[in-house]
């Protein structure tokens, strides 16, 4: 399922405007999916807020609800911490912030072990 | 009496001045892992000494004849601080956990509908070299950017996905979650944030010896300055300043310290074991 929402997004973000869930479906035609299947697939990432939806008529139309690139400053934006303790502890970084005399002690130490 | 009392001054000691004497003991990081169970049984040890004071208070004032109209009353707060104190945990606990799976999950779901996988590793495009890691029961995952492939040789990268795969294998989120529910539950008059603190540093020890035990310890130190002197945008950065200078103290000198890491195992099994065996069993027996 995971590829498959990767897949969905990916021609979400090949669009230039919304896109219905046929237009979706008709470009993914060369991998023999169910329409009801993207449409699926289309629910599961608005659910997941990764894609906005819109009325239009009877149907809905689908778009990202941010780019690859803002997606992906989102997530390095929060996996740098911030402020919010509780966030700083759901993901556990290799290393955080670090002062010039941490550095410096760094470097010192990087030259003993040399 | 002598079991209230001496409980009590157990939760107190184990909950104030014991845990803050052990967070100034700087050479205690030099055996992380006995530091760690010295920690965790000390918490433990804190809440059950507390709990015990509360019950045994009401106990010895209900079960011995002639119960008074006072009695009944001490009993009674005894037993209402007991189960504020349990409640307090249990409102934590369910806070704390659910607010890091949601996180973790919310997370986890867009990392990967953006990162390409690569040999197990989710990948980033990005030009801030990061690492770290997505902990969960199911699907946890290590990210890192591109420019951290880009930027490290082979050995320090190594070192850096070592360092991410302890923390996962270890489970050392739980021991963090367990912390940080203890200091949400009580954030003052108890040592509860020296406590978290030296815990974060400590399980940055323990993934840190175990990437030198896989590498060598030139290559984690040279990653470790190879991310952390890296410019973050600002206003974005945590504040493990301090714990990544205590690190560089540790890994200066990883010489094995058999003696004080077996003198604070003992430590940490006898603050659970001793107020069990000597107070709490004979005032159970007692109780019949």
């Amino acid at each position: 399922m995971g590829e498959l929402e990767q897949a969905v997004l990916e021609v979400l973000w090949g669009l230039d405007a919304p896109a219905s869930g046929r237009e979706v479906h008709e470009r993914l035609s060369g991998r023999d999916l169910a329409y009801t299947t993207v449409m699926t697939v289309l629910d599961r990432l608005a659910r997941k807020d990764v894609v906005v939806r819109e009325r239009e008529g009877r149907a809905f139309r689908y778009a990202p609800r941010l780019t690859r690139a803002a997606m992906t400053a989102e997530l390095m934006h929060e996996a740098l911490g911030g402020t919010d303790t509780d966030r700083e502890q759901a993901l556990v970084s290799f290393v955080g912030e670090a002062s010039a005399e941490d550095l410096a002690a760094l470097r010192r130490a990087l030259d003993e072990l040399a | 009496m002598a079991t209230t009392l001496v409980l009590g001054a157990l939760a107190v000691v184990l909950a104030g001045p014991f845990p803050w004497g052990l967070s100034r003991w700087r050479g205690l990081r030099r055996t992380p892992a006995a530091a760690m169970l010295l920690w965790q049984s000390t918490a433990l040890a804190a809440v059950l000494a507390a709990l015990g004071a509360g019950l045994s208070l009401a106990t010895e004032r209900l079960w011995e004849p002639p119960v008074t109209a006072v009695d009944v009353v001490v009993a009674g707060l005894a037993g209402a601080v007991t189960l504020v104190v349990l409640a307090r945990l249990a409102v934590s606990g369910h806070r704390t956990g659910t607010a890091l799976r949601r996180m973790r999950r919310v997370h986890r779901e867009r990392v990967d509908l953006v990162a390409e996988v690569d040999r197990g590793v989710s990948v980033l495009e990005h030009e801030l070299p990061v690492a770290y890691c997505v902990p969960g029961m199911t699907g946890a995952r290590i990210v890192v950017s591109r420019s951290t492939l880009t930027t490290l040789a082979p050995a320090e990268l190594g070192a850096v996905l070592e360092h991410e795969r302890s923390h996962l294998r270890a489970r050392h989120d739980l021991v963090l979650e367990a912390f940080a529910v203890l200091h949400r539950a009580f954030p003052r008059w108890v040592a509860s944030a020296a406590a978290r603190r030296e815990v974060e540093v400590l399980v940055e020890v323990l993934a840190d010896r175990a990437a030198c035990r896989a590498g060598d310890r030139r290559a984690l130190a040279s990653a470790l300055l190879a991310l952390a002197g890296s410019p973050a945008p600002a206003g974005s950065l945590g504040s493990s300043g301090s714990s990544l200078a205590a690190r560089v103290e540790v890994l200066r000198d990883t010489r094995p310290r058999p003696v004080q890491a077996a003198g604070v195992a003992l430590l940490a099994a006898a603050i659970l074991a001793l107020p069990t065996l000597l107070v709490v069993l004979p005032w159970l027996a007692g109780l019949r």
